[in-house]
């Protein structure tokens, strides 16, 4: 039998994720990547840092034409797909290339929606000059020409992505606003108190939010809301969310809801040939939109064409901002999941925390303001751990971290280990030298050295108040003790 | 009159004088002298200072435990019984001999030890290789550092444990210790930690327990245990977004950026985040750090190293060092912080299953020609590569394994993964010979015990963490009846009618081992005792009588044939056992500042406090299990279980406990999955189920 021909339509995170697995378990058909964008693989979640300015630009790239090229990858870059045929089993180019395939992977991710406003278009069918997406690499280099000092910028739509880019914008010295549809931030995510923390937050950071608010149109005024405001400004950025990518798999004839209908082989319930992953895919009624999933999903496939027997099962989300300041991750779905709610606001302090437990183990949680604890309840949350019942609260309650007061410690308190000498014998002696000559505290590690300062400057003038203690006594360390102190 | 030498215990050999408690100025002194320890101020790894173990390390001289005599498996009552050095080593010689005849040389095993001086560890490679022509000879280094040293010679191309003086770390800007505790387990050390931070430099502590060294840090960071690499790649997923990669270093000086810059693309701090338990913030913030810093160091010791992806682990932390241009600078790069005494020249002169004298591979003709010169012998009569220490415990008493092993200096039933495993492999032998000052467990299921010199009774060197040779002096006349090793190898040679004679005179074993040496990665030639005693010790390498040694390495070049280091491309692999419903906690292991390894020294030393092993444990996690502190747990992993008290403490992450090893217990529990690289066993992590002690149904509710 010859080679299996596997063909990738998409290359972008899950789909380099899927190569980059197949290659590292020698798969042993032959690869064709199709990617429409021009340039290598990159990360595009990163893209909102590049736009702050907190990450180089040069940096983004995750595989390059000669990694392709090197493991024997057949890359087609600035390609577009024009047409699935499944019964010819070929996938046609735009510009008529036909490629055969034995089985196709469909990593074309998700396309940003057109929120309805009026004016976004113009009459020749381009975007107006002051209207950006924000997707591709494309999308923020040429955002990023726009930003010069003194402009304003309205972003439209308060999710995880308009949050980002409002602080990049806000970073770079661009005065920002955030129109929000709905009636707080992240209004898919996090309850209304955690929106308006975060709204205060942005507020203190110099970006003005708009929740309740709906853009209906841009002209040269500037961009109108449903409220009567205009905003005027010189930018304005659509992040108001994508849908997945699937035009090509309905032409093809496969079952389509949101995304491409998967089963737990990440194969099309219409055509076991044809798989998707990523953001275009929906399993078991949902599409995900991140990118965890999107390589969980990537190295199944890979293993299942490695002829294994992996199976997809769904994956646990957790939703991470990242832009400087502010501080929210959201660990699957709080507002749309059972259990019983634990949760901490301190808008004075603007933190909200809330964790959703069912059965004992974290099952949803919203951080908002504070992530001390995000790595532990990630953890926990990840691993299913059952906790105690007392343990959701400990976790929201603030660390202290435990420093003994040496004036207080017990006489029989060891404070040096090195030596193995007690607080007792510290206070029995008059000055450093004495300590270190009697006791030889402080002279391994040099790590007690502050504590046995303090105990000496607490019981200095008062030292013969202290009666050596028992606990001298039976401490024989091989040491000569100081029992004349 | 005092004898200047080095305390018994770590890597750092602190030096330190050694005189009779009673003025007494014999030289060497006589056996039932009263030794006392003095300050050796100028020796300059430690000025002076030791910790409580150095201090009472002659606790061990006139001790009651002492072995005097060497004891035999009695067949008619199954008891050890005295006998004379006569018959011991006839009996051990005939039982080798007609082994041999029956199975092939591969049938008799030797473990040696990271705590063997120099000599004894060169003279047992050649035993193995010469005398008893086996290639099955490995050493408990392998589960100390023996990572690092694959990852340092696979990108730096020479393993030196720190290739700088530690001292130097006080001229550096920022240290990061990734696994270290050394303000416990080396407490000297941390002096130079407190001197760094005097001068306005900042120490970094990388550990899932909040330590004494952790106590004495800027930063603390506190990951998952298992997930050091994940850390490494995202710092340095920062370092590059950050635009802090020293570019004109990398192009001069290294190969193999480009495919470690895309394998880091996808570790965005958040991401890592998830998987370490450290929140992105602090990742940034510490990328941030060391890309300001003019001069930093990467310091790993056991935490990062002892996984089974614990070389990768390393490679990871030494890829962050070279993007910053950080290796072979001044007061800057990689370096490990070996563990055992002699862990640095225990690993170069042929006591491990793949090395010949120099840190000269097995496999080389041209290393070969040149050791069997050395030796006296036919390169062609030199064995091969054999297996690694816990690949060699597996086969014990198997069809095609060891069936004879002869144990120097190590204590497996303690030390090694998995022990109740490898207790019962040791069991299935047809002979153990176990040569030590105490009757350690393992002597104690011996079927020969020879009872040796040990420390300040007999001379020989040591080459510290820094790649510094030292001189351990005779100070005290050894008690009647016990024989260095050196002595059983020369009497087991001539009884196993080997081919070349053994001395046991230890400064005509190192002589010759310098010539062995020679030519080699650690290069010995020029180092002589008188050497060593007037110039506070020598760096190797130091092929020649006027050459001054090498303090700093790198400076010019790294140690591959083009002179440039190497970036390796890794992957975070994680802990091979992850906790899951029945084993929901991770389990991590280490030491504690009085005990030293599996205890068989120090747990006897009357004026250390042993209060045996505990677990510590997070008030979380202890109010989870509804557990006190002082109260007896039950711990379980997949291997086995132990039962410890609790120490209940805020500065262990609430998902993991912790206990010491130098007790049998821990390694009941540890997981013997093993790096593909370094062979080195997962002590560091694995999981386990935590309950009281009181429940015996192993269920908590």
């Amino acid at each position: 039998m010859s080679r299996e021909r596997l063909v990738v339509v998409g290359n972008g995170m899950a789909a380099t994720r899927l190569v980059e697995t197949l290659i590292a378990r020698r798969y042993g058909g032959h690869i064709t990547v199709i990617g429409e964008e021009p340039v290598p693989a990159y990360n595009r979640i990163l893209l909102s840092a590049v736009l702050e300015g907190t990450h180089r630009v040069e940096a983004l790239t995750m595989r390059d034409a000669e990694w392709f090229a090197s493991v024997g990858v057949d890359l087609r870059l600035g390609s577009r797909v024009l047409q699935v045929s499944r019964e010819r089993s070929d996938v046609m180019l735009v510009d008529g290339t036909t490629i055969p395939f034995d089985r196709l992977v469909m990593a074309t991710g998700s396309i940003p929606t057109l929120p309805p406003i009026r004016g976004l278009v113009q009459v020749n069918g381009q975007l107006h000059p002051k209207v950006h997406a924000f997707r591709s690499l494309a999308d923020c280099s040429r955002l990023l020409a726009e930003l010069t000092p003194g402009r304003r910028a309205v972003v439209v739509g308060g999710g995880l992505l308009g949050l980002q880019v409002a602080r990049a914008l806000g970073v770079r010295g661009v005065a920002t606003e955030i129109v929000e549809g709905s009636e707080h931030l992240l209004s898919s995510r996090i309850d209304e108190r955690g929106g308006s923390i975060l709204k205060r937050g942005l507020k203190k950071l110099g970006t003005d939010v708009y929740t309740g608010a709906r853009a209906v149109r841009l002209s040269d005024d500037g961009l109108r809301l449903d409220n009567g405001y205009t905003l005027e400004t010189d930018l304005v950025i659509l992040t108001a969310g994508g849908r997945p990518s699937t035009a090509l798999a309905r032409q093809a004839g496969l079952f389509v809801r949101r995304g491409v209908v998967v089963d737990a082989h990440l194969a099309s319930i219409t055509d076991p040939r044809v798989h998707a992953i990523g953001d275009c895919a929906e399993f078991a009624g949902r599409v995900t939109g991140f990118v965890p999933p999107a390589w969980e999903q990537a190295v199944v496939l890979a293993d299942r064409l490695c002829g294994g027997e992996a199976t997809y099962s769904g994956s646990r989300s957790v939703a991470r901002l990242r832009a400087s300041d502010l501080e929210v991750a959201v660990l699957g779905d709080p507002e749309h999941t059972e259990g019983e709610v634990v949760e901490v606001t301190n808008p004075i302090a603007g933190t909200h925390r809330k964790l959703v437990v069912q059965g004992g183990v974290i099952v949803a949680a919203a951080l908002v303001g504070d992530l001390a604890r995000v790595g532990l309840i990630t953890q926990l949350h990840d691993r299913r751990t059952v906790l105690g019942p007392h343990e959701p609260g400990e976790l929201l309650m603030a660390e202290r971290p435990s420093s003994a007061e040496s004036a207080e410690l017990p006489d029989d308190a060891e404070v040096c280990a090195c030596a193995g000498v007690s607080a007792g014998r510290v206070r029995a002696c008059r000055t450093l030298d004495e300590v270190r000559g009697s006791t030889r505290a402080t002279t391994g590690c040099g790590g007690c050295a502050a504590v046995v300062a303090q105990l000496l400057s607490t019981t200095r003038g008062q030292a013969l108040r202290h009666e050596v203690t028992g606990a001298d006594a039976r401490e024989g360390n091989g040491v000569p003790s100081a029992l004349n102190g | 009159m005092a004898t200047e030498t080095h305390c018994p215990y770590c890597s750092l050999q602190c030096g330190m004088r050694l005189a009779a408690a009673t003025g007494s100025t014999q030289d060497p002194l006589p056996a039932r002298t009263a030794l006392e320890v003095r300050e050796w101020p100028e020796f300059p790894v430690n000025k002076g200072a030791l910790c409580r173990k150095g201090w009472t390390s002659t606790g061990l001289h006139r001790h009651r435990e002492r072995l005097t005599q060497p004891l035999v498996r009695s067949a008619a009552t199954g008891e050890l019984e005295p006998t004379s050095w006569e018959s011991a080593l006839d009996h051990i010689a005939s039982r080798l001999v007609a082994l041999r005849d029956e199975h092939g040389p591969d049938s008799i095993g030797v473990f040696g030890g990271g705590g063997l001086t120099n000599e004894k560890a060169y003279q047992l490679g050649k035993f193995a290789r010469v005398a008893l022509g086996t290639s099955q000879i490995d050493y408990n280094g392998r589960w100390c550092m023996s990572s690092a040293a694959s990852a340092g010679t696979r990108a730096l191309g020479l393993d030196r444990g720190l290739p700088f003086p530690l001292a130097d770390i006080e001229h550096t800007d920022v240290v990061v210790l990734v696994g270290s505790n050394l303000a416990e387990t080396m407490p000297p050390a941390a002096r130079h930690l407190a001197a760094l931070r005097a001068r306005g430099g900042q120490v970094v502590v990388i550990d899932p327990r909040r330590t004494p060294t952790a106590d004495q840090a800027d930063v603390f960071v506190q990951p998952v245990p298992g997930t050091d690499l994940a850390l490494a790649q995202a710092v340095l997923h920062q370092v590059i977004a950050d635009g802090n990669v020293d570019d004109d270093f990398v192009a001069a000086r290294t190969s193999g950026f480009a495919a470690v810059q895309e394998s880091v693309v996808s570790w965005w701090p958040e991401r890592a985040e998830r998987v370490t338990g450290v929140p992105a913030r602090e990742i940034r913030a510490l990328a941030a750090l060391l890309g300001s810093a003019e001069r930093a160091m990467v310091l790993t010791a056991r935490g990062a190293e002892q996984h089974a992806s614990g070389s990768d682990i390393v490679l990871g932390w030494i890829n962050v060092a070279l993007a910053l241009g950080m290796c072979g600078r001044e007061y800057a790069g990689y370096g490990c912080l070996t563990g055992q005494g002699n862990g640095q020249g225990g690993r170069e002169h042929g006591q491990k299953a793949d090395q010949l004298p120099g840190y000269r591979m097995i496999d080389d003709p041209a290393a070969r020609a040149h050791v069997a010169g050395v030796w006296g012998v036919a390169p062609e009569s030199l064995p091969g590569k054999g297996r690694s220490a816990y690949e060699m415990l597996s086969s014990l008493g198997e069809p095609e394994g060891v069936k004879a092993l002869l144990v120097f200096g190590s204590n497996i039933v303690v030390s090694a993964p998995n022990a109740s495993f490898v207790s019962s492999q040791l069991d299935a032998l047809s002979l153990l010979v176990v040569a030590d000052i105490v009757m350690s467990e393992t002597a104690a299921r011996a079927d020969v015990v020879l009872p040796v010199t040990q420390w300040a009774e007999e001379t020989g060197t040591m080459t510290n963490l820094e790649g510094r040779v030292i001189l351990r002096q005779q100070a005290i006349t050894p008690p009647k009846g016990v024989v260095s090793d050196l002595g059983i190898l020369r009497g087991l040679a001539t009884r196993l009618s080997s081919p070349i004679e053994f001395g046991d005179d230890p400064e005509e074993v190192f002589v010759e081992l310098g010539r062995a040496s020679a030519g080699g990665r650690a290069d010995y030639a020029g180092i002589t005792y008188q050497r060593i005693r007037e110039e506070e010790g020598v760096f190797w390498p130091c092929p020649s009588a006027d050459h001054p040694g090498t303090p700093r390495m790198f400076l010019s070049s790294f140690g591959h044939p083009d002179g440039r280091a190497r970036f390796h491309a890794v992957e975070h692999r994680g802990a091979v056992e992850q906790p899951d419903d029945d084993h929901p906690v991770h389990l991590t292991t280490g030491r504690v500042l009085a005990q030293y390894q599996s205890g068989a020294q120090t747990r006897r030393v009357r004026d250390l406090p042993d209060d045996g092993p505990f677990v510590e444990i997070h008030p979380m996690l202890a109010g989870r299990l509804s557990i006190d502190d002082g109260e007896v747990l039950r711990l379980t992993t997949r291997r086995g279980a132990m039962t410890a008290p609790a120490r209940v403490v805020d500065t262990i992450r609430p998902d993991t406990v912790f206990v010491p090893f130098h007790w049998v217990g821990a390694n009941l529990l540890t997981n013997d999955a093993l790096d593909p690289a370094s062979r080195m066993p997962e002590f560091k992590a694995c999981a386990v189920a935590v309950t009281p002690a009181r429940s015996r149904s192993g269920v908590s509710e």
